[in-house]
């Protein structure tokens, strides 16, 4: 018969209709985004050692930084700035940070109407009261204890 | 009365080119008589900018290639590398890798199919497909914290290990995957309108796949039983138990049902990889920095889309010579200026969406 196979389909849309909803309400609830989300960035100055790994690590070069010597003529952090034009979130420079200070946060509207807002600049806004992402720390903790283990 | 042809613009910008596709048709009435396809508007240079980059720099570029299945991508570049410098990649990373993957050929056919169906007119039909690929982008998302740019393989394993939200998610996936292929079969497989549309629309004959270098699911539909998995088996794939579907006439009916046996045979690859998960490293001894020895190599996986090769030369610096991929969507399109040809408008529509091409990866 004609049409039985449309009938056949239609019957799945009408099973489906009476099912629980998939979307999300989204700018009402905030979505419960995975763990290791790559978001936004977050810089801890305090324990950053101006290594350069980070810049180093970036494919095209986002981020610049400078260092000085401080009066016990250690190097230290004088600016930070990622360019997030850039930017291409794929995480090689959280991954090189061996201190685990230069880190991805939860953070994911990241849109603004600023060009300028564009370049984070890290050194004077360090973002620590974003909610931080586990993106390569787990396993770095788990890897500096293993070695302290043996 | 004097009839003559009329030359139609079918994209770049058209949304049944699936991106930016020129057509240039030349039609009788509603038939095609002439057509050309040129290619170039997606055009971003990733091959040079490779050059440009250390070779663990290189692996966040292959995931804009194919830009639906990303892994597929990473794995076929560093599996090169690894060749290159004959780096034994530990069987943890090599399971994590082949479900990913496979994962990733489930997700990348859905969208295939989706919108192949969706084109055709079934706008309902698009929806099942995409729940089921959120499904598995937030698989992808509670390890490598991305949706689409995954950036997690790297050279001598993978970036990091499974996340431990993903197990249940994973759990509860290949729970409830079953009933979609079920319910989609149902949905698609008897529809008229759909048979009348795509039986015996867009035919290609296994000689001629072959003869244009049509690979993955577009050459299986013609009736050529070839998968790199299976007959050059790379990383584990000789370990699992997994089929070729392979169609008859090589319409288009039958290449959406290549691509939906083939993700019945992903899921079971999955299932059996996930049972046999081995526990251990994820990560090879791998020097800090990457320094392959001087030479050239070729290796060729199975994508989603078809074979994707890559070849790297190495002058031993840090950073690749040359790196080349052969791209199966670039190759799978060339077919299109003859197939066309005698087909009915809408029927180009279809021939074009059956394909499942990526204009990423045809650009590069």
């Amino acid at each position: 018969m004609y049409g039985k196979g449309l009938l056949k389909g239609l019957s799945v849309t009408g099973k489906i209709i009476f099912k629980k909803k998939v979307t999300e309400k989204y700018p009402e609830e905030k979505p419960q985004l995975a763990a290791r989300w790559r978001g936004g960035f977050q810089l801890d100055v305090n324990e950053c050692i101006a290594c350069g790994l980070c810049e180093r690590a970036c494919p095209n070069s986002a981020i610049k930084l400078t260092t000085k010597k401080n009066e016990e003529n250690k190097r230290q952090l004088a600016s930070y700035e990622l360019n997030q034009s850039y930017c291409l979130f794929c995480g090689l420079c959280v991954e090189a940070c061996p201190k685990n200070c230069l880190r991805f946060t939860k953070e994911f509207e990241t849109a603004t109407y600023f060009k300028e807002k564009v370049k984070l600049d890290l050194f004077n806004n360090q973002n620590l009261s974003a909610p931080a992402s586990s993106y390569a720390q787990l396993d770095k903790k788990k890897e500096t204890e293993g070695k302290e283990g043996e | 009365m004097k009839t003559q042809t009329y030359t139609v613009n079918f994209g770049p910008q058209h949304p049944s080119t699936h991106g930016v596709l020129r057509v240039v048709l030349e039609l009788d009435g509603e038939t095609c008589v002439g057509s050309k396809t040129h290619v170039g508007y997606l055009h971003r240079g990733i091959e040079k900018l490779m050059e440009d980059r250390t070779y663990p720099q290189v692996i966040p570029y292959t995931d804009r290639l194919d830009y639906l299945a990303g892994i597929s991508n990473n794995l076929a570049y560093v599996q090169t590398v690894e060749k290159l410098m004959k780096i034994e990649v530990p069987e943890r990373a090599e399971y994590i890798r082949v479900i990913l993957a496979e994962l990733m050929r489930i997700a990348s056919h859905m969208v295939g199919i989706g919108i192949y169906i969706m084109d055709l007119g079934a706008v309902s039909a698009v929806f099942y497909p995409f729940i089921e690929r959120e499904k598995i982008l937030d698989l992808m998302c509670h390890i490598t914290g991305a949706r689409m740019t995954f950036n997690y393989m790297r050279i001598g394993g993978v970036a990091q290990d499974l996340h431990p939200d993903f197990i249940p998610a994973l759990d509860k996936f290949i729970a409830d995957f079953p009933r979609f292929i079920e319910d989609y079969h149902k949905l698609v497989d008897d529809n008229e309108i759909f048979k009348a549309r795509t039986k015996n629309i867009g035919v290609v004959c296994a000689e001629k796949a072959m003869d244009y270098g049509l690979t993955g699911p577009n050459l299986r539909a013609s009736g050529v039983k070839h998968d790199t998995r299976v007959i050059n088996p790379y990383s584990i794939y000789d370990r699992f138990d997994f089929e070729i579907p392979v169609g008859e006439t090589g319409d288009c009916y039958d290449r959406y049902v290549v691509r939906m046996r083939e993700v019945e045979e992903s899921f079971k690859i999955i299932k059996q990889a996930y049972k046999d998960l081995p526990e251990g490293p994820v990560m090879a001894k791998v020097p800090k920095l990457i320094k392959p020895p001087q030479g050239d190599v070729y290796h060729q996986t199975e994508n989603p889309k078809g074979v994707l090769g890559c070849y790297v030369v190495s002058d031993g610096s840090p950073k690749p010579y040359r790196v080349h991929f052969r791209r199966p969507s670039f190759n799978n399109i060339s077919i299109f200026d003859e197939l066309f040809i005698g087909h009915k408008v809408a029927d180009v529509v279809a021939i074009l969406a059956s394909f499942d091409f990526v204009l990423g990866e045809v650009d590069a």
